[in-house]
């Protein structure tokens, strides 16, 4: 069984509001602010397959394939997949190609999903931690014509399929999947992602990647941007959230209650 | 501009419903444009339901209709017989907006549709406005560390509205025609199947997305004993209890409790956030909420930037007294 996992790298989200910056033209992050990451969903995704081979040991063999389409510097993330023991990793260079769209994000990964035939489960984190954009995953299965599960934290093989655990608003729900399917990947705390090891992580450092081109993948690539531009980014705009707190103080652990419970009357709320 | 809102299965056509109405209806008044109302499956077919429809849709404009989508293949639930369903009510109906309301269903369908449409598709929409024609979009980014204003220069386009963004519209007297859309689905388009669902229990009888105070924790509540005491703190109040994904994460509550950007995006009068650090990816979940309270030992954290009150405390020495006064209060209320 292969099993392909797409990831993407993104500015690290954990940097704070106060060290955040736009770039001149106001359409991104400013460069340089913060590092490069794997995207966290897509760690959870990986996760998901990590565990879904060694359950699977006794009975199947099961190949994991880590995909990005990115520039040479999105090596890193494949890197970061195959020190946690993905089998292979492929880097889609989208070089000296107009700025992505999900949609050619997607169609690029359908492309080189079809190269990688027959793969039998494609798992895309949610959403990206930058863009939030929440839709490669289910254009991805629309390109593939297959089944797709969103929001999915575990997964297992069944008859024909796959069991997924789907988050729902107000719990969880288990769904069938035929084979092949897409799944997007939520966290949840069964699939908290593992460290490497140093020593993989060492392997990972040195292990040759192979890189697709758009050319290859989809031949001509004009087709492929003609979908882009639905959409145009005007601005950025940095919201300001500051307010000022005001400080409940006291002797006590009582009065500092007493005082809050107090302020809260004082404004409505209670 | 003809816009056109599409009500999926929900336990109830609620709020987020009736905000997505009122993000349309502003569109829809500055270009005179008429706001349609589509209910497929269940919804469709419960005549309660589609009166509720109906009624948000005569709300929203003059000329508004209802489409009703109900086939017994859409009984069940499966994303590709809906995406299917939809695809033949939207070729007939030509909108230039279909917007889907703030609720997790609607993440799954929309993009899907959108790849089928060869539309422009936004999730997360927080502003929603016309300009020459073209349709202009602000959604969070980067954690809501920035808001991206992006532009649909040609309809149509499909676009996701964030819950707790927009002012609900209140409900109106159903009117309005009233149209019966027939579809046809093939059974072999089906792909997957429900087998099981899951209500996940909560700490207190408030559902967390209506509830008016929510008492939140994170991983500074160090297990689930912690939690226990929120719960407790909240039933008091007459609140929920929430919670970050660090706490969800590690197994301390169950995930469906979780707010912020990729949790459940809530608005109270009151949020008391406890043992959370105020990442951005968290705090873009309680942007709606009047009256924040932190509660941290680490007077640095970035909770109290957002915060209009804060106790720099450990929770485990300031909730109970918290308990004792909102008892005290309580008490004092009744007698
Ligand atoms: C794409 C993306 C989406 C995300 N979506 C969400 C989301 O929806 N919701 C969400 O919450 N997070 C989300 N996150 C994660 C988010 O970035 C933070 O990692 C997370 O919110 C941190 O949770 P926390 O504040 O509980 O933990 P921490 O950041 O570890 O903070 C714990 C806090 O507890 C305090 N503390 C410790 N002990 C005590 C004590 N005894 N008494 C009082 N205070 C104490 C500490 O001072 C600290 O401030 C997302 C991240 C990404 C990248």
């Amino acid at each position: 069984m292969r099993v392909v996992v797409c990831v993407t790298q993104i500015l690290d989200p954990e940097i704070p509001p106060s060290e955040f910056r736009l770039n001149a033209e106001r359409t991104a992050a400013a460069e340089g602010i913060g590092q490069q990451v794997i995207s966290i969903f897509d760690e959870n995704a990986l996760e998901v397959a990590l565990q879904l081979r060694e359950r699977m040991i006794e009975r199947e063999q099961v190949e994991i394939v880590a995909l990005t389409v990115g520039p040479s510097s999105s090596a890193d993330v494949l890197r970061k997949a195959l020190s946690l023991r993905a089998d292979r990793a492929i880097l889609i260079s989208s070089e000296g190609g107009p700025s992505l769209d999900g949609f050619v994000v997607a169609r690029l990964l359908a492309a080189a999903v079809g190269k990688l035939s027959p793969v039998d489960l494609v798992l895309c984190g949610r959403e990206t931690g930058d863009w939030h954009g929440g839709q490669v995953g289910s254009f991805l299965a629309e390109a593939l014509g297959w089944a797709c599960v969103n929001f999915v934290s575990r997964i297992e093989v069944s008859e024909g399929g796959f069991l997924m655990r789907r988050q729902s608003d107000e719990g969880w729900e288990i769904v069938w999947a035929m084979r092949p399917a897409v799944a997007t990947i939520t966290n949840d705390e069964a699939n908290v992602p593992r460290l490497p090891k140093v020593r993989d992580t060492m392997l990972a450092a040195r292990a040759p990647i192979p890189v697709w081109t758009i050319s290859e993948l989809v031949g001509d690539a004009a087709e492929l941007w003609g979908g882009s531009g639905r959409l145009r980014m005007r601005e950025l705009v940095i919201p300001s959230t500051s307010k000022a707190c005001e400080w409940i103080e006291g002797e006590t652990v009582q009065e500092k209650a007493a005082r809050l419970v107090r302020a809260l009357q004082e404004r409505r709320i209670l | 501009m003809r816009l056109i809102l599409v009500v999926l299965p929900t336990p109830e056509i609620g709020r987020s419903e009736r905000e997505a109405i009122g993000a349309a209806r502003a569109l829809a008044t500055a270009f005179d444009g008429e706001v349609n109302v589509a209910l497929i499956g269940p919804v469709a077919e419960s005549i309660a339901a589609y009166r509720v429809g109906a009624s948000l849709a005569s709300e929203a404009s003059a000329n508004a209709r209802t489409f009703l989508i109900a086939h017994p293949m859409l009984r069940e639930y499966a994303p590709e017989l809906y995406v299917s369903a939809l695809e033949q009510l939207l070729a007939a109906v030509r909108p230039d907006v279909v917007l889907f309301p703030g609720r997790t269903i609607a993440l799954e369908i929309a993009p899907r549709l959108a790849y089928r449409l060869g539309t422009a598709m936004v999730t997360d929409a927080i502003g929603l406005r016309a300009e020459d024609g073209a349709v202009v979009i602000t959604k969070p980014v980067y954690g809501g560390k920035a808001h991206a204003v992006v532009v649909a220069p040609r309809p149509p386009v499909v676009v996701c509205v964030r819950p707790r963004a927009f002012d609900p519209i209140k409900e109106g007297i159903a009117e309005g025609g009233i149209r019966w859309i027939e579809v046809t689905l093939d059974p072999l388009l089906r792909r997957t199947r429900l087998l099981e669902r899951i209500q996940e229990e909560s700490a207190t009888d408030t559902a967390l997305e209506e509830a008016r105070i929510i008492v939140s924790g994170g991983r500074g509540m160090g297990g689930p004993e912690g939690f226990q005491l929120l719960g407790e703190l909240a039933r008091w109040l007459g609140g929920a209890v929430g919670a970050s994904r660090a706490a969800c994460d590690a197994g301390w509550v169950p995930a469906s409790w979780q707010i912020g950007q990729t949790g459940k995006k809530v608005a109270p009068d009151l949020y008391i956030a406890v043992g959370i650090s105020g990442a951005s990816q968290h705090v873009v979940g309680i942007s709606g909420a009047r009256c924040i309270v932190a509660i941290n030992k680490d007077s640095r954290a970035p909770i109290f930037k957002v915060a209009d009150l804060g106790i720099v405390e450990e929770y485990e020495r300031v909730v109970p007294a918290l308990i004792e006064e909102v008892k005290r209060l309580r008490g004092a209320e009744r007698a």
